[in-house]
């Protein structure tokens, strides 16, 4: 049965929409945006429709609309606007902020029922339709990213490496080519130019496939004359292309064509096969070549050894393999991390999770954006995250800057007696009264400037029972101090308790990684903490 | 009396309530037997006394949202231009006090009218 949550202050006003959907539909009622920002949060993708008034104490209608914009919880998630505000000015704002339909007092039982239904059924088919587009487009996309992935293996096959450079390649331009997107507007690069410059990257050195097997392996110096057969490679790939007898005008082809021929050109007209000078070289031909370069370096060679990461990036930086713009360098710079995890093998931007992402941003564009896969995910790890908590009664929090929400574990909130979800913490008033103002604030502070490279950070956590003489009750103090703080041996006693409290910071993705939220866990400090001491905390990053 | 006379006594409109709720008066009576238990007015009172505008201003506002649904059209126009009196928290208008006044009257009127009907 489908759910419908009805947001409203009025408890009169949510029995009459309730009695009035009937009992077509399993109805939530929240009493103000506040409840209904933590009911969606913990289940969102169990709901079909949002009934929202406007008017409400501790957060209005309006406001919640900005969490879910905020959280993309609307692309899945159809709101109608049920209020006594008949004024244009709110319902304009109203539609503005996102909600789908609006429906006016005084309720009538069949305008109500007609439009939720339509509402409903105009989401979950949208749905459909979306996860229907993105499964094909991933099917037809991978296809044709396995044709290119074997021509490119037959091409390197002759030259007896692995094919794993041009896997390499594609892998060090997709992330240079992100890093110049972040850095400057100047070439008008979208995620469709970003797809296909990878994509391409695989055939540059296509013409290869002409150069005689004596002097693509040879192990020594080449002489003039071999080298000028060599360079022939990128005249000879371009026109391999350009002779095509079909296709000619297709972008992937038109793009396969320039990296092709225009690979070895350089910033300073010193290149070859035309001497094109700065941007008179096309732009995916310059990542490609820088990326086709950091490979070459930090690759063995039937000629040459393997440089490491940093001395690639010196040599490059210094000019000494080549002329490149100065923004590329810049983006090697920065994005110097990313190349070297993937040099390394330990990260592999995996050509299937791209096709994936470039999918679903292809739908975004288009307004079909189905996340709802990927909520059910996440849905599936708290799911999971909750059972072992519960099994080990494991106090633990999570904190997101986006929605401003920390969610603490069941077992952390009766220990601490707080609601499990709290919008806002450092203004919280729960918490303000059990750790105070300041000591809130010094977190938030601390948790921010953790660095991605080490962000982890420990205090201790000391749980005092507080029994007054006279009374029989007792409750508990809560208290953080510094880990570096000494004085958990002075109070060690009976009523007084210490835990580790280790936090973790959580970034972006993306560079340049962008602070979103800490996740943290209590540990007893002698017994398991004795263990996580031999953890090298970097492991956990 | 019954309900559809009660409505008349206040300036309601039965035809159009019972019409809105697909015909079922037994719907429409359930929900104007609890009106007068509801809390919003007795919050309406406290708060506009208290000179708590932002709170009187959210109550009058779902007492006319609850009027609208129910069809008492007279203590609907009250509540509604009470509400815009109110609508700027900070200055309320001159007259808010004696359209509170009106409001109190006419849903004064409206309970009496309900607590007669015959069950």
């Amino acid at each position: 049965m489908e759910r419908i949550l009805i947001v409203d202050d009025s408890d009169m006003n949510r029995e009459i929409l309730s009695d009035m959907l009937g009992s077509e539909y399993n109805i939530v009622e929240a009493a103000n945006g506040k409840e209904a920002v933590a009911i969606l949060n913990e289940n969102i993708t169990s709901f079909s429709l949002v009934l929202l008034d406007m008017v409400m104490p501790e957060m209005n209608g309006m406001e919640v609309l900005e969490v879910m914009e905020k959280n993309g919880w609307l692309n899945d998630l159809p709101v109608i606007m049920v209020s006594a505000e008949n004024s244009s000015d709110v319902v304009h704002s109203a539609y503005e902020l996102g909600v789908t339909e609006y429906i006016c007092r005084p309720f009538d039982q069949l305008i109500v029922q007609k439009r939720c239904r339509n509402v409903i059924n105009l989401y979950s088919k949208q749905k459909k339709l979306a996860g229907l587009v993105a499964d094909q487009f991933y099917e037809r996309e991978k296809d044709s990213r396995l044709m290119i992935d074997i021509l490119a293996h037959i091409v390197e096959f002759r030259n007896n490496e692995s094919g794993l450079h041009v896997i390499h390649v594609q892998n060090y331009t997709e992330i240079l080519l992100k890093q110049l997107v972040e850095l400057t507007d100047k070439y008008d690069i979208d995620s469709d130019n970003i797809s296909l410059i990878t994509k391409t990257a695989a055939l540059h050195d296509v013409g290869k496939i002409c150069i005689p097997d004596e002097i693509l392996n040879k192990p020594g110096r080449l002489t003039d004359e071999e080298f000028k057969i060599m360079k022939s490679h990128s005249a000879v790939g371009s026109q391999m292309l350009a002779d095509l007898p079909f296709h000619k005008e297709e972008p992937l082809v038109k793009m396969a064509y320039a990296i092709a021929r225009w690979h070895h050109e350089r910033w300073d007209g010193r290149g070859y096969p035309d001497g094109l000078t700065g941007d008179d070289i096309p732009i995916g031909a310059q990542v490609v070549s820088l990326a086709d370069v950091y490979d070459a370096l930090t690759s063995e060679r039937c000629y040459k050894k393997a440089f490491s990461h940093a001395t690639a990036l010196e040599m490059i930086t210094k000019g000494e393999c080549g002329q490149f713009n100065p923004l590329l360098i810049e983006c090697l710079n920065i994005a110097s991390e990313s190349m070297r995890l993937v040099k390394e093998g330990s990260t592999n931007p995996q050509t299937d999770y791209d096709v994936r992402e470039f999918a679903s941003d292809l739908l975004k564009s288009d307004a079909l954006y189905s996340s709802n896969r990927l909520l059910h995910l996440l849905e599936y790890e708290k799911m999971k995250n909750r059972f072992f908590e519960g099994i080990t009664g494991g106090c633990s929090f999570e904190y997101t800057t986006k929605s401003k929400m920390l969610t603490v574990s069941a077992n952390a909130a009766k220990v601490l007696g707080v609601s499990e979800t709290i919008i806002d913490p450092v203004h919280n008033e729960e918490l303000i009264a059990i750790f105070g103002k300041e000591k809130l604030r010094e977190l938030k502070a601390k948790f921010r400037s953790l660095p991605p490279e080490n962000p982890i950070v420990q205090y201790n956590f000391h749980i005092i029972e507080d029994t007054k003489p006279n009374e029989q009750a007792s409750s508990n103090i809560f208290r953080i101090t510094d880990a570096s703080d000494d004085d958990i041996s002075c109070s060690s006693n009976a009523n007084h308790n210490v835990y580790k409290l280790i936090c973790r910071a959580a970034f972006t993705v993306s560079e340049p990684q962008r602070y979103t939220g800490v996740i943290g866990k209590l540990v007893p400090a002698e017994s398991e903490y004795g263990i996580m001491k031999e953890v090298d905390f970097n492991e956990l990053t | 009396m019954n309900l559809h006379e009660c409505y008349n006594s206040i300036g309601a409109d039965y035809d159009s309530a019972v019409k809105r709720m697909c015909g079922k008066e037994s719907m429409l009576a359930k929900f104007v037997k609890k009106f007068p238990a509801d809390p919003t007015y007795t919050e309406l009172v406290t708060s506009f006394q208290n000179g708590d505008i932002a709170t009187a201003f959210r109550m009058v506002h779902t007492l006319k949202g609850l009027c609208l649904n129910l069809g008492f059209n007279k203590l609907q126009n009250s509540s509604s231009e009470l509400t815009e009196a109110l609508r700027n928290t900070d200055t309320p208008a001159a007259n808010a006090a004696e359209l509170f006044e009106v409001v109190k009257k006419d849903y004064e009127e409206t309970v009496n009218a309900i607590n007669a009907v015959d069950d």
